[in-house]
């Protein structure tokens, strides 16, 4: 057990630790039958629909959405922090422009991370003053990588924007539209948490040796980069891109389900149903896409999910969040590389609170391995 | 085995090895999950009860002192024994060794970086993940590629700490000679003149010593990164995230601030005495799984004897001695035990290592293992992704007027 009750003493468990029960959380919790997700108690389609993501950042943080003077003062921590340190922009002329965004990201903060305030203090009260700084570097950094893919050089940052607003603009150099921040910043309140997955595991493991909480948003970021997690969703969109239109894609996808394909962007480990975070997100999709002249890509992608989710709905298989937020980023301008990024700014909330729950209790999370003779 | 059976574990490690063993398993689960296991390996075996430790099968002191870390960095990554494949090993040899050409731009960063004042594990985490960004482009696919890479990483970090060991002392970067192992090179970058060959085998001895030791956290973490596919960098910079922590690389460097500031053994034994007796704690002593002597305390001590006595600096040995007896006659009884770091801070120390890089040097010691056992995951391994009970708020509706 990490967390902050006793477990069950004895468990079975499988590879990958399938099925053990590792500890006890109040954050969120995922309904994998009805497909609802839950932070704190609130569902996340009613947070996406009436909250900003100041807000549900420090619901999922703290524990309670904030009262009038106390989002005014999270706000405010939040733009304190929005100015990261010159030397990590500096580093991004240090690596090649044709590296992975995120890649260059995690370079950008593991440079800002030898400046960050009182760095080698991992007392308590120190932890809770770094999600703030995090959060708000982050952006800004990200922000820079992304424009670096293309050679452009960081965007100024403008006073008076949210959270969401001010990441668009520093990433795209261009004022968003009000139906494009929405939707962007639905994106980031429906992927801010999502239970002990691998990379808010990689965190806690990290937070338990005593680090900082940079550091374990830095293990988290790594597990997030993986094609099993949240390289998925470029994934997605890439084979989205390679089909013709909506007939072509029910062609492919009955072939393709013929021959047992693993769609990515389909399937949950928890969802049996559709993803409660599918559903907020296809309105904002569809929209922005139409917007855009590119009615025909969302044509394609209902073809495909239908298509797929006949075929294997019954076996609980349904379009997941992966699949779904290419078609919020790409007609906003992200590059498909680029789309882990919004998925890490958002997520890296979940992982903190995950860090934070945990630390007050923390034994150093530490298993075994059978050696096998043979 | 039949998985109805619980497996009895000393702190998640085994006496017994296992042939036969099948998912899944029934095992007690402690704090810190401990008596679980995580993982099936080949790698190494580690056995609290007996103080064994093998890499492949071979137990540890036959390889300490008489293999060199490039050998055993094949052994643990490859599972071949160099006599066994001379030509792997030699290739394996030259890919790692000529791996250390490092980007001018990456030592660029590192310079940029106020290498002096700046804590060398985060100058360390830096360079490897700019080198990721040097290495591996946004189009690569990278699955092809993996183990070649991982390999590379071992020869890099060790690259990367001898440049920042020259960068922190203010010297110029220098080119590493191909003929020159891992370690001469180190030593070489440390004292800034040719290597003495009897420092090279100390630092081979440590990094042998400290190649692999089961799923501490900085390898499990990098499992858990490994698991979820993502490219070596993104391990290696997880792993040195956890390894940098105060519990595991900090307590490594406390050693040495504490024992350097001792005046001798007289003062080394008062020291031992006030500190337990106002509830303090003793770097270098207490491990996780051991309950007694750390099997590879023994190698090092027997090393630090000899090294102290060949650098004219036998007081601070008989300094060392004195505290681990009087810590150890104090500790002992409430199962607190001498461990690797205590003397092995203390040999990284005279070969030219101030505090602040002795976890840097340790942790290129640590990639052998780690690099082996994250291409095993690659190779086997699933998704790593428990559980966990909500104990949280019941659902609640938003309350009246939220409408940002």
């Amino acid at each position: 057990m990490i967390g902050r009750s006793d477990p069950p003493r004895l468990q079975s468990y499988g590879s990958g630790l399938d099925g053990l029960v590792v500890g006890s959380t109040d954050i969120s919790r995922v309904e994998g039958r009805e497909g609802r997700l839950y932070y704190r108690g609130y569902d996340v389609a009613d947070l996406a629909a009436h909250a900003s993501f100041e807000e549900v950042s420090f619901l999922v943080l703290h524990g309670n959405l904030p009262s009038p003077r106390e989002l005014r003062k999270w706000n405010d921590e939040l733009v304190q922090w929005r100015q990261p340190p010159e030397e990590a922009f500096a580093a991004l002329q240090r690596i090649p422009n044709n590296a992975h965004p995120l890649a260059q990201y995690r370079t950008m903060l593991t440079v800002a991370a030898c400046h960050i305030p009182e760095a080698e203090n991992t007392q308590l009260d120190a932890q809770w003053r770094r999600p703030a700084r995090l959060m708000s570097w982050a952006a800004s950094l990200a922000a820079a990588a992304i424009r670096h893919l293309n050679g452009q050089s960081p965007v100024q940052l403008k006073e008076n924007l949210s959270f969401a607003h001010q990441f668009l603009w520093q990433a795209l150099g261009r004022n968003p539209t009000p139906e494009e921040a929405k939707a962007f910043e639905a994106s980031l309140i429906v992927q801010a948490e999502h239970g002990l997955h691998a990379a808010a595991f990689a965190a806690l493991v990290v937070i338990s040796t005593g680090a900082d909480l940079g550091s374990a948003v830095l293990a988290g970021m790594g597990a997030l980069s993986g094609v099993r997690h949240g390289g998925a969703n470029q994934l997605a969109f890439q084979m989205l891109q390679q089909l013709e239109g909506p007939n072509h894609a029910r062609q492919w996808a009955k072939e393709k389900l013929n021959e047992g394909f693993r769609f990515p962007g389909f399937g949950h480990r928890v969802y049996k149903s559709p993803d409660p975070r599918v559903r907020v997100l296809e309105p904002h999709a569809r929209a922005l896409l139409q917007s855009k002249g590119l009615g025909r890509l969302w044509e394609t992608y209902l073809a495909l999910r239908e298509t797929i989710e006949a075929g294997l709905g019954s076996r609980g298989i349904y379009a997941n969040v992966d699949g779904i937020t290419g078609l919020v980023y790409h007609p906003l301008g992200f590059p498909a590389s680029a789309f882990p990024i919004p998925f890490c700014l958002a997520i890296q909330t979940g992982w903190m609170a995950h860090c934070l729950e945990y630390l007050p209790a923390g034994a150093m999370i530490e298993p075994g391995s059978v050696f096998l003779d043979k | 085995m039949r998985s109805s059976e619980v497996i009895k574990t000393v702190d998640g490690y085994y006496d017994w090895r296992e042939p036969s063993f099948a998912w899944p398993v029934t095992t007690e689960v402690g704090r810190g999950l401990i008596g679980v296991i995580a993982s099936t390996t080949k790698v190494a075996w580690l056995d609290p009860a007996s103080g064994t430790l093998a890499y492949r099968g071979v137990p540890v002191e036959q390889l300490a002192g008489r293999v060199g870390f490039e050998q055993v960095a094949h052994l643990l990554i490859t599972g071949d024994p160099p006599e066994k494949d001379p030509a792997g090993m030699e290739s394996f040899r030259s890919n790692l060794r000529s791996s250390r050409q490092l980007p001018s731009e990456v030592l660029d960063l590192l310079r940029d970086m106020d290498p002096v004042h700046t804590h060398p594990t985060r100058l360390l985490r830096a360079g490897v993940s700019a080198l990721g960004c040097h290495e591996l482009s946004a189009s690569d696919d990278i699955a092809g590629e993996r183990h070649w890479r991982e390999m590379r990483i071992v020869g890099q970090v060790a690259a990367l700490v001898a440049h920042i060991a020259r960068l922190r002392a203010g010297r110029k970067p220098v080119a590493f000679d191909p003929d020159k192992s891992l370690a001469e090179s180190t030593i070489a970058a440390l004292a800034d003149r040719e290597p003495d060959p009897a420092d090279a085998a100390t630092l081979d001895l440590l990094w042998v010593l400290y190649a692999d030791h089961g799923l501490d956290a900085p390898t499990f973490t990098s499992l858990i990164v490994a698991s979820c596919l993502a490219d070596p960098y993104y391990n290696v910079v997880a792993g040195l995230s956890a390894l940098r922590g105060p519990r595991l690389g900090g307590a490594v460097e406390g050693v040495l601030q504490q024992l350097l500031v001792l005046r001798g053994p007289e003062d080394g034994r008062d020291w031992v005495g006030s500190t337990i007796e106002r509830g303090g704690r003793i770097a270098g002593f207490g491990h996780r799984v051991y309950r007694m002597a750390d099997p590879r305390v023994t190698l090092l001590r027997r090393e630090l004897a000899s090294v102290a006595k060949r650098k004219g600096q036998e007081s601070l040995f008989i300094t060392a001695r004195t505290v681990e007896e009087e810590a150890t006659r104090r500790l002992a009884p409430k199962g607190i035990h001498v461990n690797i770091n205590f003397y092995a801070a203390l040999l990284f120390h005279l070969l030219g290592a101030d505090a602040p890089l002795v976890p840097c040097l340790y942790a290129v010691g640590r990639m052998a293992g780690l690099v082996a056992r994250v291409r095993e995951q690659i190779d086997q391994g699933r998704l790593f992704r428990p559980l966990s009970h909500y104990t949280g708020h019941g659902k609640r509706p938003l309350p009246e007027g939220e409408d940002a």
